[in-house]
């Protein structure tokens, strides 16, 4: 069965549509669904729908049918149509807009227009409905192309959504709703006999806008402002707005049907009407190919991998110094994941780069699985064990692993730094970095790359127009903003740039390797660019050249145990190519410190050094280890000292003197690891007489029950309820509750009310009455007076015109803030009416 | 391992000195790098606006910039660099001062845009008159030099092509009778004269005052000199009446004491920025003759008053002589527009091996404080702390024992505090020199000094610059203005003129050690080891015990 169906589907390949069933099993009969034409397709065919849309697979379908469906659900068909090249895309378009089902050389003169100008529209067409019919977009014999549903739903246009034609509704779609007589008024104004129904009517308007001779004629008659109003609806969208009595030129086209009417004041150009005046095309502009890469810039083949080789050394440089750089400064995790912005600021110095090259850096080596939060308590970043294999991997390696993380990962380091829909800030390693189109824009930008000439760049420009029409972005966002994806081709040039993937805008070789664009397919592609990218690589070296200014030059890259070293011995003070070392007492103290001996240092500078080391050097050495280690510093817990010798000699004989640790420091003072009241004990064990000395020297008498804490004040009482009101207090209290009272029992008028701010005490009123005159002034207008205990307890007036009182607030102008502001109801102690003129 | 260069991130180039390339190489990046450091191995350049403007003014452009980089580079230069230096480039001459047959002086650029952002400045508006046409503006003459300050400073230097007033004219001719300008010298009044303004720079010791008297002959007009103190001025006057066809008659003073104007005056920094009631008195000085050339000597100290005279002096000749374009207050933006561009260039050792300056052997004497010193200064106050270890008497006996080892050599001691150069002068029965040693009696010690009477001088830091002691063989450092690099060169100058015998000089400092003397010490000695100068550390126990050492 599987067999006799291939052959069908073969015979049935017609020259141009590619891989659909035609004319050859015309006797079978057209497939009736898409279900249906997929069972006819070959195995193939099948495969390679499922190619390109990987999501249908997912469960595997149970047969064709379901197939079918799912291919016609929503989320898969729009995820189709985003994957579409634009040809294809206006070519489903177009169908949306034409007839259903369509006969190609409608579909055809929809794409051309009646000029037919354009022989690349004719000649790229077969290929976009192969494109559509693959990807089971599109369906039915070459005479009757159907569009899948779904996708004529997502395509065609609505008042909402607005086809990407700005093409409107059919004369029958928007005529629908309208009065059968109003419809006869329309085909009597166009000049049409009348007819017995409103669907003829409609069918013969339809027809009369589509005859481009007749439609001609009628509009040959309209008046001047009638055509300047259709030319403004003609590319869309065509949807404008009249008043209720329209101008004249206005109504000759109402009348004529030539705008039609969707609803009070809103009017809508008819698709064939659009069509006519656009000569027949679908779109103003098709795009039938792909524009070209030009202009093309070449540039010497082995001066772009050379440079781009240097910047990729200098990019296993850059991460090499951030690890290091965070081996002893990790940087704390933010509770809501990701780098400070001080951090990164931080780092971005200490690397001597820019944030945003910063953040691509710190992001990379997170890609690679070089560094990672350790999950402490205290949540910090740090070089990962698999930094110490990567540093032990030979440079190119260490490169290819960097790039092809890179050209993997989905974070993108180029968000960094914005905002999210919350407006949060977006942070390096944080969440919400992930875009997952990414790895497929960077793929294909080296790709398109890698299609030119070795060595030869284009413009970045007429990259990103390539990208646009390869996977034009669905919503035409507002012009302002770039779609995602041309912002992350935009970052992928940048990235390539500082990995030493591609120079001056030009793919190198080992770029080109890495994107799999060297036709050896027998070696993976990391080891193609490794083993390109290995002999441009500056050889380590290990030597230096030391100087009489305390400098020492390493005229390239170092062996890595020579670099540490050398790293601890000086300072770095300037990098590139070469590194230049500055040796400070400093730096030499440091040496010291980490274990060296200055006898060690001038063997190994000796050792690696190509000229002699100059006299100041070794001087400085010298003069350095003579200080080092001059002073000690230890930890004692307690010391004991006497003024003759032969007695500390005695105690340290003593081997009961063992467990208090002691050391002699000096003749006459021992160090001991136990305290001081521990020591007294233990000597006294011994059968001496210490005495405890204090912090000045002076003995201290000891006395039984000395101990005294720091000064402490005494607490304070703790009473149950709240404290006993103080006079003051309840003299104001009175008084507020009186004054609150007469609020609520004196007969109000607008003066009696008015504030008395001389003795500050607050309005009172009860909740119902502060309600019920909220809502009055705000019926009124008018402002009040309000006592307000603010969430922080205190208390305070002010003076409000309420605006609307809804769900437990009041929201109002507060004259004494100047602006408009939300109070809950319950903390509004009272109100109070104000006088007329106090506002 | 091809090229001697390497290009860092930081703008520094790296020049291998023994590489086969490297003096092919050191001509090509001369012209728009400025040599900063110059040790034995590695010769660190650095590329700076000035610098690639430089070049620009001396008609390099920015391909035979990055031709040079790229060509001599070991490893590839980053891309970004070499767009940087051609932008940077590019902004020197889209604005240029001009002469205009109608309006006067003009500025005119060949980019609208760059007009029109520098006109929008408000510190270019009240410099500018007005606009000719949309690519012309007036200019007054007055602020000619203001607008380049200006200018420069917005990033966008202009090249100055307004040309020169010929001055009165006044017959000055060299009279190489028995000597001859050095072919550096030749090369450095050639290419001050070709450019019209601008500075050479030469060491200490390499004649900048014949490259003056050449400059002078070739401009055969009355001539303003600007030097240091009275002197130098005396100097110029002995060197100018010697060396050239001018007379005593012809060369005046204008200084403290004298005030001579004559068509060739020799005036000190001093006297033209005294201030009196809140005027410069002496100002009337540059208008006093229609001067065709004005020489400023040391143009590294010019006092910052004496750029603001040089402002209105933009329509002469000027020819700025110094040992170094680094001045310690970071102005040599101002020295670039104003005076203009270096013209030539030539580094210390290279001068040296063509025998026309001493070499030195630098030895820095290390000087342990007995412990009672030690205690005094870990007690001293900060300020005082080091006038103390600068003076120490343990110092004393290093520099008796250190003249003791060159007797009969013609020795200075050079010192920052008086009463330890008295006591020095004392023990080592020296005369001194001082502040205030009167002139007469400063030039009679001199003269002595030079004729082998006296064998040590003892001198205080008024002998820091331009006076001239060709036998001195001999500098001992006691004590300086704490780490000057400025200092050092010109005291390293002292004993870098040609000796007679041709044998090497020897420059001693004698520093305390473990206090801030030795900081400083080495603060300085970095610049004598960047100069290409190796020096040695002795101690001073080790040089008393030995002293044949």
């Amino acid at each position: 069965m599987t067999t006799a169906r291939r052959e069908t589907g073969k015979t049935g390949k017609a020259p141009r549509g590619g891989g659909s069933p035609r004319k050859g099993e015309a006797g079978r009969g057209a497939p009736r669904t898409l279900a249906d034409e997929l069972r006819a397709r070959p195995d193939d065919d099948l495969a390679a729908l499922l190619r390109a849309r990987p999501d249908l697979l997912n469960p595997v379908p149970g047969d064709l049918t379901q197939l079918a469906t799912r291919a016609g659900t929503r989320a898969s068909v729009v995820r189709t149509l985003e994957r579409l090249d634009r040809f294809a895309l206006q070519v489903a378009e177009a169908l949306a807009v034409a007839p259903d089902p369509c006969p190609y050389e409608t579909l055809r003169a929809l794409m051309t227009g009646d000029a037919d100008d354009d022989p690349r529209i004719a000649r790229e067409l077969p290929r976009a409905v192969a494109t559509l019919r693959e990807q089971a977009l599109v369906w039915g014999g070459e005479d009757r192309l159907r569009l899948v549903r779904t996708v004529r739903e997502v395509l065609a246009p609505s008042a909402s959504h607005p086809s990407p034609t700005g093409l409107g509704p059919t004369v029958a779609e928007a005529t629908a709703g309208m009065s059968p007589g109003r419809v006869q008024q329309i085909v009597a104004a166009a000049g049409l006999p009348a007819t017995h129904d409103p669907v003829t009517a409609v069918t013969a308007l339809s027809a009369l806008f589509g005859d481009r001779k007749r439609m001609a004629a009628l509009l040959s008659q309209a008046p001047a402002e009638a055509t300047a109003v259709l030319g403004k609806l003609l590319w869309g969208p065509p949807h404008g707005t009249v008043t209720a009595d329209p101008a004249s030129h206005l109504r000759w086209l109402l009348d004529r049907g030539l705008l039609l009417s969707t609803g009070p004041g809103g009017v809508v150009l008819p698709r064939e009407v659009a069509l006519h005046l656009r000569a027949g095309r679908a779109h103003r502009a098709p795009e039938p190919v792909a524009p070209e890469l030009a202009p093309v810039t070449e540039h010497d083949q082995r001066v772009v991998d050379a440079t781009a080789a240097g910047q990729a050394y200098t990019a296993l440089t850059v991460v090499e110094d951030l690890l290091k750089e965070w081996e002893s400064g990790s940087p704390l995790v933010l509770r809501a994941g990701g780098l400070s912005v001080r951090e990164l600021k931080r780092t971005a110095a200490a690397l001597d780069t820019t944030e945003s090259a910063t953040a691509f850096w710190v992001e990379l080596a997170y890609a690679a699985g070089l560094l990672a939060s350790d999950g402490e308590v205290d949540e910090r970043y740090a070089p990962t064990p698999a930094y110490d294999d990567w540093l032990r991997l030979p440079a190119e390696e260490r490169w290819t692993r960097l790039a092809t993380a890179w050209l993997a990962a989905t974070r993108t380091p180029g968000l960094v730094g914005e905002r999210d829909a919350k407006a949060r800030t977006l942070a390096a390693l944080g969440p919400d970095l992930d875009r997952s189109p990414a790895p497929e824009v960077r793929h294909r930008v080296l790709s398109l790359l890698a299609t030119l000439p070795p060595g030869a760049s284009v413009p970045p420009a007429t990259l990103l127009d390539r990208l646009h029409w390869e996977r034009p972005p669905r919503t035409s966002a507002d012009p302002g903003t770039e779609d995602l994806r041309t912002r992350l081709a935009r970052w992928a040039l940048a990235e390539a740039d500082l990995l030493g993937i591609t120079s001056r805008g030009a793919l190198a070789a080992h770029g080109r390797a890495l994107v799999g664009a060297v036709p050896d397919a027998a070696t993976p592609v990391e080891t193609a660019a490794a083993a390109l990218l290995a002999p441009l690589l500056p050889e380590p070296l290990d030597h230096v050249l030391l100087q009489a200014d305390l400098t020492a030059v390493a005229p390239g890259p170092l062996e890595r145990p020579l670099a540490q070293t050398l790293g601890v011995l000086a300072d770095i003070e300037s990098k590139g190519g070469a590194t230049v070392y500055r040796f400070t007492p400093g730096s030499v103290r440091r040496a010291l410190d980490a274990g060296q001996s200055a006898t060690d240092l001038k063997a190994f500078l000796t050792t690696h050094s190509r000229t002699p080391v100059p006299q100041p050097l070794a001087y400085l050495i010298d003069d350095v280890a003579r200080r080092h280690g001059h002073l000690r510093v230890g930890a004692a817990s307690s010391y004991l000292r006497c003024d003759d010798e032969a007695v500390l000699a005695e105690i340290l004989a003593d081997r009961r003197s063992a467990p208090l640790r002691l050391r002699r420091l000096a003749p006459t003072v021992l160090a001991a690891q136990v305290a001081p009241d521990a020591l007294l004990d233990g000597l006294r064990g011994m059968g001496y007489a210490p005495a405890a000395e204090s912090a000045e020297g002076d003995v201290v008498v000891t006395r039984a029950d000395a101990r005294r804490t720091p000064p402490r004040t005494a607490p304070a009482p703790v009473h149950d309820g709240p404290p006993a009101p103080g006079p003051t207090l309840l003299d104001a209290a009175v008084r507020a509750i009186r004054a609150g009272d007469m609020a609520a029992t004196a007969e109000r008028k607008p003066t009696a009310a008015a504030p008395a701010p001389a003795d500050g005490g607050l309005p009172r009123t009860s909740s119902a009455d502060t309600l019920a005159t909220v809502q009055a002034a705000v019926m009124t207008g008018a402002a009040v007076w309000i006592g307000y205990v603010n969430a922080e307890g205190a208390a305070s007036q002010r003076v409000i015109a309420p605006i609307r009182v809804e769900g437990g607030f009041v929201t109002a102008y507060d004259h004494t803030a100047d602006e408009v502001r939300t109070y809950p109801l319950h903390r509004i102690t009272g109100v109070a009416e104000l006088v007329d003129d106090s506002v | 391992m091809t090229g001697p260069l390497i290009v860092q991130s930081d703008k520094t180039l790296l020049l291998e000195v023994d590489h086969e390339q490297a003096d092919a190489c050191r001509r090509a990046i001369a012209p728009f790098a400025e040599l900063e450091r110059a040790p034995e191995h590695i010769h660190t350049y650095r590329v700076t606006p000035l610098g690639l403007w430089n070049a620009r003014a001396a008609g390099h452009d920015a391909e035979q910039v990055v031709d040079a980089l790229v060509a001599y580079s070991r490893y590839p230069v980053p891309h970004a660099l070499l767009v940087d230096i051609a932008e940077t480039m590019a902004r020197y001459g889209r604005l240029k001062l001009v002469k205009h047959p109608v309006h006067g002086l003009v500025l005119e650029s060949t980019d609208r845009p760059v007009l029109e952002e520098i006109l929008r400045s408000k510190k270019v508006q009240p410099l500018v008159g007005a606009r000719i046409d949309p690519d012309t503006v007036a200019v007054h003459p007055s602020e000619r030099g203001q607008i380049k300050q200006t200018l420069l400073k917005l990033g966008w230097p202009a090249e100055d092509l307004a040309g020169y007033v010929d001055g009165e004219a006044h017959p000055i001719e060299l009279d190489e009778s028995g000597w001859s300008l050095r072919p550096y010298q030749r090369q450095a009044v050639e290419g001050f004269w070709h450019g019209g303004s601008g500075v050479v720079v030469l060491p200490c010791g390499a004649g900048k005052t014949l490259v003056g008297a050449g400059a002078m002959a070739e401009a055969k007009a009355t001539t303003l000199i600007l030097v240091t103190n009275t002197v130098s001025a005396r100097q110029w006057k002995h060197e100018l009446v010697k060396r050239t066809s001018l007379t005593e008659e012809e060369i005046g003073e204008y200084s403290g004491t004298r005030k001579e104007i004559r068509p060739v005056t020799i005036a000190t920094y001093q006297v033209l920025t005294t201030k009196r009631k809140g005027i410069y008195p002496h100002l009337e000085l540059f208008d006093s003759r229609d001067w065709g050339l004005v020489v400023y000597d040391e143009v590294h100290l010019l006092p910052a008053p004496v750029f603001k005279f040089t402002a209105d002096l933009q329509a002469r000749r000027r020819l700025g002589l110094t040992a170094t374009l680094v001045r310690e207050d970071g102005r040599e933006s101002d020295v670039f527009s104003l005076i203009g561009p270096k013209r030539f260039d030539a580094p210390w050792k290279e001068i040296e091996a063509q025998g026309y300056i001493a070499p030195a052997d630098c030895v820095e004497v290390r000087v342990n404080l007995t412990d009672s010193e030690r205690l005094a200064y870990a007690t001293a106050e900060t300020e005082e702390k080091y006038r103390y270890c600068a003076t120490t008497a343990t110092k004393r006996k290093v520099t008796e024992a250190l003249v003791a080892k060159h007797q009969g050599e013609q020795t200075l001691v050079i010192g920052q505090y008086i009463d330890q150069l008295d006591e020095l002068g004392e023990h080592l029965d020296a005369p001194v020199i001082k502040g205030e040693t009167t002139n007469a009696q400063r030039e009679k010690l001199f003269d002595a000094f030079r004729q082998g009477e006296i064998s040590v001088l003892v001198v205080s830091k008024v002998a820091n610059f331009s006076i001239d002691l060709p036998e001195a063989t001999v500098a001992i450092q006691v004590s300086g203005t704490f780490g000057s690099r400025q200092e050092e060169a010109q005291r390293l100058g002292r004993v870098l003129r040609p000796k007679a015998d041709g044998h090497e000089a020897r420059f001693y400092s004698v520093v305390a050690r473990d206090t801030v003397d030795q900081d400083f010490a080495a603060h300085r000695q970095r610049f004598l080891a960047e100069q290409g100068y190796a020096y040695r550390i002795v101690d001073a126990d080790s040089l008393l015990s030995n002293k044949d050492a």
